[in-house]
């Protein structure tokens, strides 16, 4: 596009090229160029009057001599030798509001006489060719420069500022945080209410409401030491598993986690939630996260202690595998492509916050990053087979991979494809089908008309399957179905596998114009990302990827990243908020900190104490300004009404996963024990829409955690949906919050929510006690505080009104009735903004 | 609407409130007017109810809205911009990236059509019925020749930041007509290419979002808004449980420091309940008759959806929806231009036409804009064979209805379609026309967020007052 759009200024220059005599300038005269004026013109000028602007200003180039002789749409703006008519300089003096140049911050005086001086020497200018060439001699990326960008400073350690009122803070986060706001003379709100507190602090660290009992416990043990009673809690939370599988639903976001491919054909993929559990367990078990990081880019290639830990470092590769997929592409290098692109954005914006994956068809536009970087990390991914499955029922499939073996190593040589048992024959397919026959016939009919070679190649595909015995046809098999059972899916039946990456042949990557396919160019030795390269970047050994290497790179102390972006996302699920508003980008693009010294001193902690991600919570959660109460101030919403100061701890809705099981906390429904696979599993492979309809997904049903739900892409189930879960193709390190009418009508009608209603008034009319202390117990259960006793007296109305309104609902039977209202007040307890929002 | 009655919102008088002090009260607390002392009747009701219509800054031509959108990016040289040297020259070397692409020439025939003889394809043979109620615009241009950025920009004005959309803007603008049903809803928008931000509010207040019915690559046949009835209980005594939870809402904003957002969950319970009842009825097309449904290509495979969503989007109108986007995907025709294209244009052109002529017929079209069209355009050459690549330099849209001259065609691009030459629309000049359309003065549409009044315009936008009827 660029050249397109170039050409009818560069006939224009062409034309003045013509028309002006070349004289030949002195070689000084070009030197003077070369080191005052181009440089400006460069740095000043290009980025509206360059061929490849974004957006050309005036149709003025001044990337070539002819574009200068030119001039723009309002004429000639220099005439050689005559600085005093010529239109440049008077921009430059800013003459004129309207043409003054650069728009927004003038040149020093100094540079403004060397152009007067350019001009009347006759405006010397070596610079060849059209604007078509423009682009050639266009100055590279220059790397140093970019490492001037805050984000790509090495983040340092500062001692807290000195603050006037010392006696608020409580820990050096307080301090960083209330100089910022006695700078604007404001000051913090009042501290928040223990009970407000309490359930600020389970939602945050387990996404689990308090009982009343905990509350009841907590608000006593703050009356005598609310820091200690805090740092007890705390502790508490950070042991309990549910921290887990809060914590490593945060990092599910970032690895758009996903149980299918998504796209045009959507394929499950059956093994992924062993990654999910490999993150839950990485984070109770508060893995240093550099380890966490190094496993998931290399996993397959560190030392194992024994069979069990390196099954856990072959699925956690499965980061990389787990991307959405085009998986009906016909073009392979192009799918290959797609892959390797999908897996550096992922992991430049998982890990290091930026988006390396814009310069797959160019420089990148707005960050220091070049193409050449790019196409170096390209070579790692290149050098690596990724495996993910995936089936290929109906032939629709055209990229389907083999999973990798997990268990116990038979042969070295176990995890290539060159080795996989022996297909098993047809015979064994017909003896399995007739089994199955008698399992489920109704599903096992669709197999009934397949050619041999349709069998043989289902035999072959699902060759590992098939090597495990067969369950007998049990009645929890039937109930999965047979058709799952044949393919061996669930963790029970076949050999298990994973999803994941293992080295493939070493090669390095080509450059590839414009990112496409057919036309590749230089070939670019395997690298890092230079403007974020740390002082001894390793080095890539010939013979392999170079992920453990890239692994090394993406966790050095030396990344100035890397920590940081990690800090920052665990300060926004604290604060609703990063201290970066936009934490999947710290780029030119993205916003700059809000208070950058303790981002950075944040970081430094986090490093030098072993990258705990436990510790930097717990850091976060002791602080005063954590425990601030969320009470609204009118000077200092004036001020900063984003909070980003902090304030005050703005009130935050409860994400999807919370919002569900606070219901389910609630009712008494809730089952704690992990998923053992997921439903997906059970289902085993699928087309999507093909045979397993989406419904069985978005409508799915458990009682167990809301992080054990099957994520299929674009089937999420609809309570997540409703309320902004990450989209699963997409790295998301901060979703949305949204408040629109189809949330109101989920908890106004939803089956889900009126069930867990009713569970619940059944929970509190199975107490012995009166209606009152019933209301109490069910505004304790569900809002975590005991009701008013206002609040008492017009439940009590409303109970009396409605049953004697259910009355002819229930056909006359007043204890249903009755029952029916208890139901209808715990739904709106449900429906109510408070069980939503933290205070 | 009494549109002579001067804007008593805009802020201009400095004894009335301002649009933006109005959320505020919304989203800061009912408290807020009685504390700045600044109590109306008319200020009371509109913080209690932010949709309520609003009269525009100057009389409007258009009160509601139907954007057809056509994501992927349609070729302008295959559909309504006539480019007879393209075809002449076809074959010949391309200017395009890496050298190599050959000029391809539509294969496509294009007549003049209409009294006004504006041309157009031959995919379109229903629409072209229309030439003359249809005003083409041949000098779009946009930033970005990516389709995420360009969708979003079309849609927000900004491929970079996440903005308020552009039926956000209009129902904040101007509230809505029917109090029962959403004043902003998309049907059938993708999931991908930006997602929520297409139909999202971005820093105004969540009310304004837009309410998502279905998705892109799903029958809309299938699609609602769920949850639409509460099987426990009859509607009387949902009212009372919601009045209960309603109060309960209302004392946590009387707390203060409460969020914003409480005020907003108030709104949106209030509008839900009533939605509960009217959606069902306005999506039910079971109601509209054989003829019509026929008309609209309804039950013909090819048309079906499309039918579908152009029926509901005539139905939402006539309900008094103010603004309306209905999605056809699949525009980006890299190769098998001339098959894709082809069916693209058959699974839209009956439903386009049907959609026009019905609101020709309910005397709805003089004032409901109508706009269609893509995220950029493409390629007079293409990489590969029998396709165009993406561009944003030139490429049509057109509007109809809604105020706009009928058979003009405003703008060009140069021989070839590479780019916009003459009557240049950029998406800033086509967001401040709708809104100028609307009767709300782009420049005057402000909502402060984060100490600085932001448009849909950002700073840009030129009003296209040449195409105004």
């Amino acid at each position: 596009m660029r050249l397109l759009l170039a050409a009818p200024f560069a006939l224009a220059n062409l034309a003045a090229a013509a028309l002006v005599p070349k004289a030949a300038p002195a070689a000084a005269q070009l030197d003077f160029f070369e080191q005052r004026i181009r440089p400006v013109l460069a740095n000043k000028c290009y980025k509206c009057h360059a061929a490849d602007s974004e957006k050309i200003k005036g149709g003025l180039l001044l990337d070539t001599r002819a574009g200068v002789l030119a001039g723009g749409d309002n004429g000639a703006v220099v005439v050689p030798g005559d600085p005093k008519n010529s239109a440049l300089i008077k921009s430059l003096k800013w003459v004129d509001k309207d043409t003054q140049m650069p728009p927004k911050e003038q040149l020093p005086a100094d540079v403004i006489a060397d152009f007067e001086k350019w001009v009347a020497m006759g405006v010397p200018d070596p610079r060849e060719g059209d604007a078509r060439t423009a682009k050639a001699v266009k100055p590279p990326i220059d790397i140093e420069k970019g490492r001037q960008f805050w984000a790509f400073q090495p983040p340092k350690a500062v001692a807290a500022p000195a603050v006037k009122d010392t006696v608020w803070p409580r820990t050096d986060i307080d301090r960083f945080l209330l100089a910022g706001i006695e700078e604007k003379k404001l000051k913090p709100v009042a501290d928040a209410e223990p009970r407000a507190l309490v359930r600020r602090l389970y939602f945050d660290l387990i996404g689990l409401p308090p009982t009343p009992e905990e509350v009841g416990a907590f608000v006593v043990a703050a009356a005598r030491d609310q820091a200690k009673a805090v740092e007890a809690v705390v502790d508490r939370l950070l042991a309990s598993p549910q921290f887990g599988e809060r914590w490593g639903r945060h990092w599910l976001d970032i690895a758009r986690y996903a149980e299918s491919t998504g796209k045009e054909r959507n394929f499950t993929f059956p093994e992924a939630w062993r990654y999910r559990d490999w993150v839950i367990a990485a984070m109770n078990a508060d893995k240093p996260y550099d380890q966490f990081i190094r496993e998931q880019i290399a996993g397959d290639l560190l030392p194992a202690a024994n069979d069990a830990a390196r099954d856990a470092l072959k699925i956690a590769t499965g980061f990389l595998a787990l991307g959405p997929k085009s998986i009906n592409e016909k073009n392979r290098e192009q799918f290959r492509m797609d892959l390797i692109d999908e897996q550096i954005d992922v992991m430049s914006k998982a890990v290091l916050g930026v988006t390396v994956a814009c310069a797959r068809c160019h420089d990148h536009k707005f960050d220091p990053i070049r193409q050449a970087d790019y196409y170096a990390v390209a070579g790692i991914f290149r050098s690596t087979q990724t495996l993910y499955g995936t089936d290929n029922l109906g032939g629709k499939n055209r990229n389907a991979s083999a999973l990798i073996p997990l268990g116990p190593a038979p042969a070295a040589s176990a995890a290539t494809p060159e080795s996989k048992p022996a297909a098993p024959s047809v015979t064994d397919l017909d003896a399995r089908l007739a089994k199955m026959m008698a399992a489920d016939p109704k599903r096992a009919a669709r197999f009934a008309n397949l050619s041999t070679a349709q069998k043989e190649q289902l035999a072959k595909r699902f060759t590992e399957k098939f090597s495990a015995p067969l369950a007998p046809p049990t009645k929890a098999n039937k109930r999965k179905g047979a058709y799952a059972m044949m393919k061996g899916a669930g963790p029970k039946t076949g050999a298990p596998q994973c999803m994941g990456v293992q080295e493939g042949s070493p090669t390095d990557a080509r450059i590839l114009t414009r990112g496409e396919v057919d036309q590749p160019t230089d070939t670019v030795p395997r690298g890092f990302v230079q403007v974020l390269s740390t002082k001894t970047p390793p080095v890539i050994p010939a013979n392999a990827s170079g992920r453990v290497e890239l692994a090394d790179w993406l966790t050095s102390r030396d990344n100035p990243q890397t920590a940081r972006v990690m800090v920052n996302r665990v300060w926004s699920h604290l604060f609703g908020q990063g201290l970066v508003r936009t934490p999947d980008n710290f780029g030119a693009t993205g916003e700059k900190p809000g208070n950058p010294a303790l981002l950075d001193t944040l970081a430094v902690k986090f490093m030098e104490q072993g990258w705990s991600v436990k510790q930097l919570v717990r850091s976060i959660v002791t602080s005063r300004a954590y425990q601030l109460g969320s009470a609204h101030d009118s000077a200092a919403n004036e001020v900063d009404p984003d909070n980003r100061l902090i304030w005050r701890q703005a009130p935050r809705r409860l994400d999807a996963e919370a919002i569900r099981d606070a219901m389910l906390a609630a009712s008494g429904k809730l089952d704690l024990t992990p998923d053992p696979s997921s439903f997906v599993a059970l289902k085993g492979d699928a087309y999507i829409g093909r045979g397993v309809k989406p419904e069985s997904f978005t409508e799915y049903q458990s009682s167990k955690r809301s992080a054990y739900l099957p994520i299929v892409r674009d089937c999420v189930p609809e309570v997540l949906d409703l309320f902004d879960f990450a989209e699963p193709s997409l790295v998301v390190a901060a979703r949305d919050v949204t408040n629109v009418p189809s949330q109101a009508l989920y908890l106004m009608n939803n089956t889900f929510v009126r069930e867990q209603a009713a569970a619940l008034a059944k929970r509190v009319l199975a107490q012995p006690l009166d209606h009152a202390e019933r209301i109490d117990l069910a505004y304790q259960l569900a809002l975590g505080r005991a009701a008013t006793p206002p609040e008492i007296e017009r439940a009590q109305h409303y109970l009396l009104d409605e049953a004697r309104g259910l009355v002819s609902v229930k056909g006359g039977d007043k204890d249903k009735a009755s029952e029916l209202a208890w139901t209808t007040f715990c739904h709106a307890l449900f429906a109510c903004a408070e069980f939503r929002y933290l205070r | 609407m009494n549109t002579n009655r001067p804007y008593e919102c805009s802020g201009i008088t400095p004894s009335a409130l301002t649009r933006r002090e109005l959320l505020r009260t919304v989203s800061a607390g009912f408290g807020w007017l009685a504390f700045k002392g600044l109590a109306t009747a008319q200020a009371a009701a509109d913080s209690r109810n932010p949709l309520l219509p609003r009269a525009p800054h100057f009389p409007a031509k258009a009160k509601r809205v139907i954007f057809l959108a056509m994501q992927g990016g349609p070729a302008h040289q295959d559909t309504f911009d006539y480019k007879p040297k393209l075809s002449e020259d076809s074959g010949k070397p391309g200017v395009a990236k890496g050298g190599g692409a050959k000029l391809f020439g539509s294969p496509f025939k294009f007549e003049q059509r209409g009294q006004s003889g504006l041309w157009i394809s031959e995919l379109f043979p229903k629409v072209a019925e229309h030439a003359d109620e249809m005003c083409l615009l041949h000098g779009m241009n946009t930033d970005i020749p990516n389709h995420p950025q360009a969708f979003v920009q079309l849609h927000t004005g900004s491929s970079q930041f996440v903005r308020p959309s552009m039926g956000a803007w209009a129902l904040y603008g101007l509230g809505t007509e029917n109090q029962n049903l959403p004043g902003f809803i998309t049907i059938s928008p993708p999931l991908q290419l930006g997602g929520s931000q297409l139909f999202g509010s971005s820093f105004l207040p969540a009310i304004y979002q837009g309410t998502r019915i279905g998705q892109q690559r799903a029958d809309v046949g299938d699609a609602s808004i769920g949850n639409l009835k509460n099987e426990d209980l009859p509607t009387g005594l949902q009212r009372k449980q919601l009045d209960l939870v309603q109060a309960m809402n209302r004392e946590l904003v009387a707390q203060g420091g409460a969020n914003p957002e409480v005020e907003g969950v108030i709104e949106s319970f209030e509008l839900a309940f009533r939605m509960q009842g009217e959606i069902p009825k306005v999506m039910d097309l079971a109601s509209e008759s054989a003829a019509t449904k026929a008309m609209y290509g309804i039950g013909n495979k090819t048309t079906d959806d499309f039918g579908k969503q152009c029926l509901m989007a005539r139905r939402f109108a006539e309900a008094g929806v103010r603004y309306i986007e209905v999605c056809h995907a699949g525009w980006d025709q890299h190769q098998q231009l001339t098959s894709k294209l082809k069916q693209n244009c058959a699974a839209t052109d009956q439903p386009i036409a049907a959609l026009l002529t019905d609101l020709r017929e309910r005397g709805l079209l003089k004032d409901t804009l109508v706009l269609w069209g893509g995220e950029f355009g493409r390629t007079p050459d293409g990489r590969r064979p029998d396709g165009r690549d993406h561009n944003a330099k030139g490429y049509t849209m057109w509007m109809a209805g809604g105020g706009v001259k009928g058979g003009l065609a405003h703008g060009a691009t140069d021989d070839y379609g590479y780019q916009a030459v003459e009557g240049k629309v950029h998406v800033h000049d086509l967001h401040a026309t709708m809104l100028s359309l609307l009767g709300l003065d782009h420049e005057k549409l402000t909502y402060r967020y984060a100490g600085r009044d932001f448009r849909l315009t950002d700073v840009h936008g030129r009003v296209v007052k040449e195409i105004m009827a």
